[in-house]
């Protein structure tokens, strides 16, 4: 059996997915707390802890054969990687959003519309498959402010709970795609690993839990 | 964008070479399409997303031309102005250019060097085709690659057995294209899916071993005409590369998914696991050249030798030693007979520089030191750059 090599986002998803790496092992996973790249005997697997931004990028260019990543970021990245497994974590929506007394018909009949958003890839592609004319302002941080602020129209982002949403006196518009954290492999770990990456996606497919998972369908 | 330095390029085109050399060796013959392109040209043959990849620009006339992002059409349209016997053994060395796939890349210029064997179908052309693809790996002298082989018709044979609406078919197709199995996994559990499929399709990325997958699989589904004579080309086609003692190179890989649409037949992939990238692809393409007007059947790949070399680099680590060729400081007084015996020694395919000194007497300076003499002692100047009697 040859090692496979698996990258942890850091944050919020970090401890979620050891979680859920536990389960695989019938035994608590405590990683060493500074140490970025976990390779010890005892673990079956090396680990690579990265910002969740970079997970699909390690894995794209094969320094990590797998890797935990949120499909947003894959969606705004396009990461040419396999996306083997939903792993049911880290759920959310990508919405598109406006203030609270705004319908989506008001919004879009805007003569100058402006969307604010972390994904601005994203954001364009759905605008443009939506037949919407509208600038993108591309943020790093706090966008539920720019409606607020004067900066733009709406935003499109990620929402969980709705609460930040609320809290900024805004509400959604139009629900685009559900979010969740993928599995993904290297386009030549797939073919050099196949066994042992086919045994680790049929392992974590049973320890996910299934009654989260949300039954994903046709769009048409 | 990137400078290639001294040390680089003669690796480069040392394996460069030597491919060619494989090639022609075969029985293949050079080509050479032109580096800027009509853009209507790859309008027909290239996917959505490629096209957009294209650096396009108007010229003098507002017709809209390309760098070209491929060999493969051009050299169809080559080809298919071409009269001589088939099949047509042709091969091709060069840079091709694509805007990055995404604004976190930056590559924009590679290099291809690969063949087509153009005119001929059936398992034996292709057999042919795969063996050189092994053989150039082999060439280049990168430790445990292997080669992945596919046919178009499995995937286009599910496709339109699967009692779908078009749009339905149209998501699976995209999805595949994606490599995105989440959503493949999602699609299947519709009830309308036919059940071997329910569960095969999202297990394609794993369906990878040697002959007897092929024959596993092929019972099940014996009603699918394209299913059927996809496993029968490859049963063909692994049988012939046994023969030619390949095949320990060789997995059959049902989910291999290729970038252009234009595949008919076998596709295949090269890949060693020091590299993310695939270090090859091709595949039979027997459509195409209906748009240039001819019925013509066409195998070929492309090796990419910017991976070939990042690869080789990961292997084993290179000397990235400055090139220094030997030079002769000379008294200008003695010019000419220091040309005469410098146009000596290149003959003999030996670098020498030669450099005008204002110091009496020569130095020579190679690999092994510097030497000092008063005269042009042509003799020993000449085992020095040899390299004999030190």
């Amino acid at each position: 059996m040859k090692k496979l090599t698996i990258t942890i986002p850091t944050g919020r998803l970090k401890d979620e997915v050891l979680e859920l790496l536990s389960r695989l092992l019938s035994t608590p996973l405590a990683l060493p707390s500074r140490q970025l790249v976990i390779e010890n005997a005892s673990l079956p697997w090396r680990i690579i802890l990265s910002h969740p931004k970079d997970v699909a990028t390690y894995v794209e260019h094969g320094v990590a054969d797998l890797g935990c990543v949120g499909k947003d970021i894959l969606l705004e990245r396009e990461n040419e990687v396999y996306e083997l497994l939903d792993l049911c974590i880290g759920k959310c929506v990508m919405v598109l959003a406006g203030p609270e007394n705004t319908k989506i018909e008001d919004l879009l009949q805007r003569e100058h519309l402006r969307i604010a958003t972390k994904y601005p890839r994203f954001t364009r592609r759905y605008i443009q498959e939506r037949g919407i004319h509208a600038d993108i302002v591309a943020l790093y941080g706090s966008i539920e402010l720019a409606p607020a602020i004067g900066l733009a129209d709406g935003i499109v982002d990620l929402v969980s709970t709705g609460r930040t949403l609320r809290e900024n006196r805004l509400h959604v518009l139009e629900e685009i795609i559900p979010i969740s954290t993928r599995l993904v492999a290297n386009h030549v770990s797939i073919k050099t690993k196949t066994r042992e990456i086919e045994e680790f996606t049929k392992a974590l497919e049973e320890v996910i839990c299934n009654e989260d998972c949300p039954k994903t369908g046709w769009k048409s | 964008m990137k400078d290639v330095y001294p040390w680089e390029a003669k690796i480069r085109r040392n394996i460069e070479m030597r491919l060619r050399e494989l090639f022609e060796r075969w029985g293949y013959a050079e080509v050479e399409p032109p580096t800027l392109e009509y853009y209507a040209l790859f309008e027909k043959t290239m996917n959505e997303e490629m096209k957009e990849r294209i650096y396009k620009f108007l010229n003098r006339d507002g017709k809209l031309v390309c760098l070209r992002p491929e060999f493969t059409t051009s050299v169809a349209r080559m080809c298919s102005r071409e009269s001589s016997p088939l099949p047509l053994r042709v091969y091709y060395s060069g840079k091709v250019f694509r805007y990055p796939s995404s604004p976190f890349r930056t590559e924009s210029e590679f290099t291809q060097v690969g063949l087509e064997c153009v005119g001929r179908g059936g398992p034996s052309k292709d057999a042919e085709v795969i063996a050189l693809a092994i053989l150039a790996l082999k060439e280049t002298e990168i430790q445990n690659f292997e080669v992945d082989l596919s046919h178009a018709g499995i995937f286009r044979g599910i496709l339109e057995s699967l009692p779908l609406s078009p749009s339905q078919k149209e998501e699976v197709k995209k999805a595949m294209k994606r490599r995105d199995f989440t959503t493949l996994q999602g699609l299947c559990k519709d009830s309308n899916f036919p059940s071997p499929l329910r569960t095969l399709l999202p297990r394609f990325p794993f369906l990878r071993g040697k002959r007897d997958l092929l024959e596993n699989l092929a019972p099940l589904f014996p009603e699918n005409e394209k299913w059927q004579k996809a496993i029968q080309e490859l049963l063909d086609t692994w049988a012939i590369l046994e023969d030619f003692e390949l095949s320990e190179y060789l997995s059959v890989n049902i989910g291999l998914v290729r970038d252009f649409d234009y595949y008919t037949g076998i596709i295949f992939e090269g890949f060693s696991p020091q590299v993310g990238y695939p270090l090859l692809a091709g595949g039979r393409y027997d459509e195409l050249f209906q748009i240039f007007g001819k019925d013509l059947p066409a195998c070929g790949f492309a090796i990419f030798l910017e991976r070939i070399l990042e690869a080789l680099e990961k292997g084993f680590s290179w000397k990235k030693e400055r090139y220094s060729p030997p030079v002769l400081f000379y008294p200008p007084l003695f010019r000419k007979r220091v040309f005469r015996f410098a146009k000596y020694i290149r003959d003999q395919g030996i670098p020498l520089v030669l450099e005008e000194s204002e110091k009496e007497g020569f130095t020579l300076t190679t690999a092994y030191g510097s030497f000092a003499f008063e005269e042009l002692e042509e003799e020993v100047f000449e085992r020095l750059l040899k390299g004999e009697g030190l």
